[in-house]
């Protein structure tokens, strides 16, 4: 008889089970204590000084509209997987450019940021914390997760047809207009914003003036040969509107200095290099960031990483070599440092509350500090096996 | 004595000297002498060493050293009056010089050839050469007026002449050195404008050195002092009058051949120029009223001219923070 149950407490599936048994009461798990590393205050817009050197979480819809298609770096990203949470230390720089961004005269031609650091110091990481901003504060965003992979993993080569002697990147171009309509879809048609001109791609395929700017940027996604063109366009669209007053835009830019590179994997027809500058998502980002438009923020991010023929420095004017010192100046330096020691108790604690760490002493935490050397990407990489 | 060599030549050596007796009955017979008072003659075959009575040789009485006499508070420079080779007993100092021998102090003063190598300054004490001064004294005219410190002489004679003269005791008294000039004078003695400024240290190259402003022309090609200094002349001359010459291709010149930064030929200072005239065109004409437009500029010329590290990149930050109009509140 017991034999006979249990073949056919055996045979029940775990769909009966969960059609027909009850489901447990939820045990009480005892309460945490407070987390002091955080602050409830959640909307970038609001911080302020106060905030500094508190976690603030991006709730996981924003971080998905936001950086789906890249932004986050590839460390960061799995680590907010890991954590289930996409949790932002608020630090100096982030502050400081917020604290510009509240002051500056927006009939003025944008104000650009410059960051600069050495690797792993957290570049990245501030230039979300300002597009969670940008977007919190309802501006367009234009936003290039790595421009370096443009160059150095083009997807697809073409001629250009409108610019003679011009390289398209026809699948990377669509791919960002996708990432672009995602982060601003709700915004461009709340706003309704439209074009302004006529624009034919092809003989059968045109733009007319009036058209909303999302079906213009659908046509570049599903004729990826415009794409570039479209990019293009849209560009000069959206300077034309902040101009107007119609939205204000944020242009973010990571890895910045490798339009100014001359290493580029992208070969011609005839095999010979295309430097950045031949590339025609170039010009159109080049172009944003230019002084003849207002109503506008420009935040760009320089990097060792982001060349391949200029790495002896990661100070901005080196990076940027003459020609982009000059194309950006006048702009602001932004020195992201290394963490601070307040800013290491907070991550490490951080840490701990998350378990990336556990039981680990005092003086264990300080070997860590001095082995990193206050580098957040070096900690991270050194608490790992931890 | 003749029958007996004769004797002899006919018979063997070996009989006449086994009979030595024979010999000299037949001598005896030859020549009567008188056997009582003389003895035999012995013939010295084998002749015996002499014992040379060598010649002795006087020791020359040498006094004690007259270093040992000396009196504490003597005159030396009557004692060492002018330059001599050292000498032991005459410097009453305990000086060693020398290689010195393991476990042992260098060699003493006494024969001791390296100590009379080497130049010795003894007969310049300081009293020798207070004396000498005040020997010379009479002949001394009064220090001009005006002249008094090191910055008015320089002032007044920018020009400075280098030389060197050898004096030694050789067959010849001309040393090849002697003839090497150098002209110093600084930069900023010498009355140019930025444009020949710029001319002359691109003209003297290395012979310039920025930590002490000093052009530098040494001349040695020729064979005399006088030809040498007379051609550092003519070369500076030269130097200053051809910098001050403005020829006709310096005026193609453009931005890439700038060996500084110049911010006033720069798109630097277009772009500031749009920046504060928008949404206007700018104009060329009111750009030094713009605020704080002069730390900015030195700021970038800085950025360029001296090199990035993070004090200028954080100078031309707070420079763009006031030509924006921006205040950090983190």
């Amino acid at each position: 008889m017991v034999f006979y149950t249990q073949s056919l407490l055996r045979r029940i599936t775990s769909g009966h089970v969960r059609m027909f048994g009850t489901a447990l009461e939820a045990i009480k798990v005892p309460e945490e204590p407070p987390q002091t590393f955080r602050t409830i205050e959640n909307n970038p817009a609001n911080h302020t000084i106060d905030h500094m050197n508190r976690f603030y979480t991006i709730a996981p819809e924003i971080q998905k509209q936001l950086f789906q298609h890249g932004g986050l770096t590839k460390f960061f990203q799995k680590q907010v997987k890991t954590f289930a949470e996409c949790s932002i230390l608020i630090r100096q720089p982030a502050i400081e450019i917020i604290s510009y961004i509240r002051q500056s005269d927006y009939s003025k031609p944008p104000n650009k940021y410059v960051l600069y650091g050495e690797f792993g110091v957290g570049k990245s990481t501030t230039l979300v914390h300002l597009i969670h901003y940008a977007f919190a504060t309802r501006k367009i965003l234009i936003h290039v997760p790595w421009a370096q992979n443009w160059f150095s993993r083009p997807r697809e080569t073409a001629n250009s047809i409108v610019h003679e002697g011009n390289i398209d990147l026809p699948i990377d171009a669509a791919a960002w207009l996708v990432h672009f309509k995602n982060q601003n879809h709700y915004l461009l048609s709340e706003l309704d914003l439209r074009v302004t001109k006529d624009y034919a791609w092809s003989h059968r395929e045109t733009t007319s003036n009036g058209t909303p700017l999302l079906e213009m940027i659908n046509f570049g996604i599903n004729r990826i040969k415009f794409a570039s063109e479209i990019i293009n366009v849209l560009i000069n669209e959206l300077k034309e509107a902040s101009r107007d007053g119609k939205c204000s835009t944020m242009v973010a830019i990571d890895g910045y200095n490798a339009f100014f590179s001359e290493y580029s994997a992208i070969r011609d027809d005839n095999k010979k290099v295309v430097p950045p500058s031949r590339v025609s998502l170039t010009h159109a980002f080049l172009n944003i960031t230019k002084s003849d438009w207002c109503n506008g923020i420009i935040v760009v991010a320089v990097d060792i990483l982001a060349t391949k023929d200029r790495r002896e420095s990661y100070l901005p004017r080196f990076l940027l070599n003459k020609e982009g010192f000059e194309h950006m100046d006048p702009f602001l330096p932004v020195h992201v440092k290394n963490y601070t020691t307040d800013e290491f108790e907070i991550i490490a604690e951080y840490y701990k509350n998350r378990k990336w760490i556990r039981d680990i002493s005092k003086q264990g935490l300080r070997e860590l500090q001095l082995l990193s050397q206050n580098n957040p990407y070096k900690f991270m990489e050194y608490c790992t096996p931890l | 004595m003749s029958l007996f060599i004769r004797l002899c030549e006919k018979n063997t050596r070996i009989i006449l000297t086994k009979i030595p007796n024979v010999t000299a009955s037949f001598a005896t017979t030859a020549k009567p002498v008188d056997i009582e008072s003389t003895e035999f003659r012995v013939l010295n075959l084998k002749s015996k060493k002499v014992e040379n009575t060598r010649k002795k040789t006087r020791r020359v009485e040498v006094p004690p050293p007259r270093a040992n006499q000396m009196a504490v508070d003597q005159d030396w420079p009557s004692v060492w009056p002018g330059p001599k080779t050292f000498h032991p007993a005459v410097v009453p100092i305990p000086i060693r010089q020398g290689y010195s021998l393991r476990d042992q102090p260098p060699p003493d003063k006494y024969g001791n050839t390296e100590l009379m190598k080497i130049p010795n300054f003894l007969h310049l004490s300081p009293p020798a050469v207070q004396r000498h001064c005040e020997a010379l004294k009479k002949f001394c005219t009064e220090w001009p007026v005006g002249l008094e410190t090191e910055d008015k002489c320089r002032k007044h004679f920018p020009l400075e002449v280098i030389t060197s003269d050898y004096c030694y005791s050789s067959p010849t008294i001309r040393e090849p050195l002697s003839r090497i000039v150098t002209l110093r004078v600084k930069l900023s003695s010498l009355s140019l404008n930025a444009h020949a400024k710029d001319k002359i240290l691109r003209l003297v190259k290395d012979k310039y050195s920025p930590e002490t402003d000093f052009i530098t022309i040494t001349a040695d090609r020729c064979p005399t002092k006088k030809q040498n200094l007379e051609y550092a002349e003519y070369l500076l001359t030269a130097l200053f009058h051809e910098s001050w010459r403005v020829e006709d291709w310096e005026s193609e010149k453009a931005e890439a051949d700038m060996e500084y930064y110049d911010w006033d030929k720069n798109k630097s200072r277009t772009n500031l120029l749009t920046l504060h005239a928008w949404p206007n065109s700018p104009t060329d004409t009111d750009w030094e009223c713009i605020p704080h437009v002069e730390e900015y500029k030195i700021a970038v010329s800085d950025l360029f001219n001296t090199g990035e590290d993070l004090h200028t990149v954080n100078k031309y930050k707070e420079a763009v923070k006031n030509v924006l109009n921006l205040k950090c509140e983190a």
